[in-house]
């Protein structure tokens, strides 16, 4: 049955679901490289942001590609006032400060999947009638969900928008520098955590681009960040933490590592293949495969 | 011993102390723990389970004039009039969270019985803690049919099960192969819990004593983030039916990836669980005019049991949805469970069990379209006759067996 047209269309849609795998991680990459902090509660900010695309639809008709900047925005403060209320005071601790992060962030995801189902309940919902919403390309039989392909493209001009601003801009420079030595920018003039409040904005603003391409083509419940969660995860330590490169090379590692393990091994085993491949990074390169040390 | 004024005094007023227990231990309540996933990704069935319990525990505390058992008269007569009071607890579809919550219902909430708890691997834990407890556990929705074969004692299902549900599929590809239509490959799709696990092994099982082929039989991994690689094999396959086992989520995003991926099943025919919730079609209704799922309820019913229509506004106004196959199979765990232990006139659990045993609920005293409710020595019911049921026009319509049918089946599916 392994023909070279489902060879093919195992590839694409890999990819595809790749790329955004890849936007989805981004924006832990970012905050994790920026100050070594793992934000638990990532899945959740990708909820909060297909549920906002969700009532945008709902409420003011407007479709997910044009809701997708103003979701991205909201996020964007939200991250910005996640990290001014909560993480900047986890980080002050003096001892054990690991664990304080960890917790305070994953107490945060329990919060935000509480109130969503309290405020939201827990029914599913999804958009139906979007633009691009159940429109497909086919393509000599191989067939490209335009969603997924909108959500690729995006992510690759997100990718090289980040790239342009880490590398060309002053505020990239001063988070770059902020990532280097936090005490030494302090020095300098520059406000830390003005950087940092700034880099959670943007690492959430990320996520909440993916949440708003997510929406048109996945159900949207108050627990649906949890398995985008894991994947982003992996796909950050296998990228190489820290690495804005390595989250955009790792998700489409993983999404093709997941489709090509369908292929070979029952579908239900299809996540054992990605954390495989990520043992046998760790194996030879623990840091990630583009993680600097 | 000299007994002093001080005594007399004393045991007075420990008398008139302990007076108000005694009082209230004549007028009890009668305690049932009802587990269900009230948070987490099958939250949803469990806030709706909720509601049908609710509407349940009124229907036998409060005054109502159907043919249904408890229904005249306040609470249970076996034991004084007692109200029947739930205490829902909450295992988020873990089986290890289901277990600690079954235990402690049972020592701190003393619950009298258990009923639950959709998922059917919560199932196997909870009945497991129920029977060390020797407190009746009754499986209100659960479909695996492995449940009842474990040996248990307290463990009762007046529902049907799988292996029932797979054998009215198969009933009903004989008679549609019989009008002349073509049926000989399947392609099986289920999720890898003890529930489409149980539910593959059961339509393996038939495919081959009946002579079809099973061309693919693809078993995923439960709340996927993408189901392309799986959908993509199932379009390869392209068999004459496809059989999917899957909850809600999952039934979304394959009607959602079977569009993208440009695959037009000619027939589904559903394991229930996803397939009967309104969610997944609100979500991608327009894409399914013509699926058809297993289930032991029907709304068409009504018309001929007024009762059914009657209680189901009960249940829309609480949930604003109508009793769907989950709901209604809730709302009659209940039921059964209190007819018992009104009989058994006790919360003893044994007594409860004994009282189970010898349940024999006529089919017409029921909301189902059930010949009766009498257990089997394994504690299944095996008069619980299920039907199929057909998606047409934005409703659902009996098609099979054809003594209830209330249309004919279209087949192929538009």
């Amino acid at each position: 049955m392994l023909t070279a047209e489902t060879i093919i269309q195992s590839l694409a849609s890999g990819l595809l679901m790749g790329l955004l795998y890849g936007l989805i991680a981004v924006g832990l990459a970012l905050i994790f490289g920026l100050m070594d902090v793992v934000n638990f509660a990532h899945g959740e900010f990708l909820m909060i942001a297909m549920y906002a695309t969700f009532f945008l639809f709902a409420f003011f008709a407007i479709d997910p590609l044009l809701s997708a900047p103003l979701v991205a925005a909201t996020l964007f403060v939200f991250g910005a006032v996640v990290y001014l209320l909560i993480v900047r005071f986890a980080v002050r601790a003096k001892a054990n400060a690991g664990m304080v992060q960890i917790f305070s962030t994953f107490g945060l995801a329990i919060v935000m999947r509480g109130l969503a189902q309290y405020f939201f309940t827990p029914d599913y919902r999804s958009i139906n009638t979007s633009w691009l919403g159940g429109k497909t390309i086919s393509i000599g039989g191989i067939f490209l969900p335009e969603p997924q392909l909108v959500g690729a493209l995006v992510s690759i001009a997100a990718f090289a928008g980040l790239y342009f601003f880490i590398h060309r801009t002053d505020f990239g420079r001063a988070l770059e520098a902020t990532r280097e030595d936090a005490g030494a920018v302090a020095l300098v003039g520059i406000d830390k955590n003005r950087v940092f409040a700034l880099g959670w904005g943007l690492g959430a603003a990320l996520v909440g681009l993916a949440g708003a391409i997510m929406a048109i083509f996945f159900y949207i419940y108050p627990d649906v960040g949890a398995s985008f969660a894991l994947i982003a995860y992996v796909t950050v330590a296998l990228g190489g933490f820290g690495s804005v490169f390595g989250a955009f090379a790792g998700g489409i590692i993983v999404g093709l590592v997941e489709a090509t393990t369908a292929l070979i091994l029952p579908p239900s085993l299809k996540s054992v293949g990605i954390y495989a491949v990520y043992l046998l990074v760790v194996f030879i390169r623990p840091r990630g495969l583009f993680g600097s040390m | 011993m000299t007994i002093t004024r001080r005594n007399v005094l004393l045991g007075a007023t420990a008398a008139a102390a302990l007076a108000p227990i005694a009082a209230r231990a004549q007028t009890k309540e009668v305690v049932i723990g009802v587990i269900y996933p009230l948070s987490g990704s099958s939250a949803q069935i469990g806030v709706d389970a909720q509601k049908a319990f609710e509407t349940a525990a009124d229907i036998i505390n409060k005054n109502h004039d159907f043919k249904l058992p408890l229904a005249q008269g306040e609470g249970l007569p076996g034991l004084g009039g007692a109200k029947i009071r739930l205490v829902f607890a909450d295992h988020q579809a873990d089986p290890q969270k289901g277990r600690a919550e079954a235990e402690r219902l049972i020592t701190q909430e003393k619950v009298c019985a258990i009923i639950g708890t959709y998922q059917s691997a919560v199932a196997v834990t909870v009945s497991q803690i129920c029977e060390r407890y020797q407190i009746p556990f009754l499986s209100a929705d659960n479909s695996s049919p492995s449940l009842h074969r474990r040996g248990l004692k307290y463990y009762f299902r007046a529902a049907p099960h799988d292996e029932m549900f797979s054998k009215a599929m198969f009933d009903f590809f004989d008679a549609v192969k019989k009008k002349g239509a073509k049926i000989e490959t399947l392609s099986l799709f289920h999720e890898d819990t003890i529930f489409g696990t149980d539910s593959a092994n059961a339509q393996t099982m038939f495919a081959k004593e009946r002579g079809y082929k099973i061309v693919a039989d693809i078993k995923y991994r439960a709340n996927s983030p993408s189901l392309s690689a799986e959908v993509q094999q199932l379009k390869a396959a392209n068999a004459d039916v496809l059989m999917p086992s899957s909850y809600t989520t999952d039934g979304i995003l394959l009607v959602k990836t079977m569009a993208e991926l440009g695959y037009k099943p000619n027939a589904i025919v559903a394991q229930d669980a996803g397939f009967s919730e309104k969610a997944l079609y609100d979500a991608v209704g327009d894409k399914l005019e013509g699926v058809i799922s297993r289930g032991s309820f029907s709304l068409d019913l009504a018309e001929k049991r007024p009762m059914v229509g009657l209680i189901n506004d009960m249940y829309r106004q609480r949930s604003g949805k109508d009793f769907n196959d989950y709901s209604s199979r809730q709302f009659m765990g209940l039921i059964v469970m209190a007819d018992a232990i009104n009989r058994a006139k006790s919360t003893d659990g044994e007594k409860i069990r004994e009282a189970l045993v010898a349940t024999d609920m006529p089919g017409n005293a029921t909301i189902m379209p059930w010949k009766r409710v009498k257990f089997d020595e394994m504690g299944q019911n095996n008069d619980a006759d299920p039907v199929l049921l057909q998606y047409l026009g934005g409703k659902f319509v009996t098609i099979f067996p054809l003594d209830v049918a209330v249309s004919e089946a279209v087949w192929p599916m538009k």
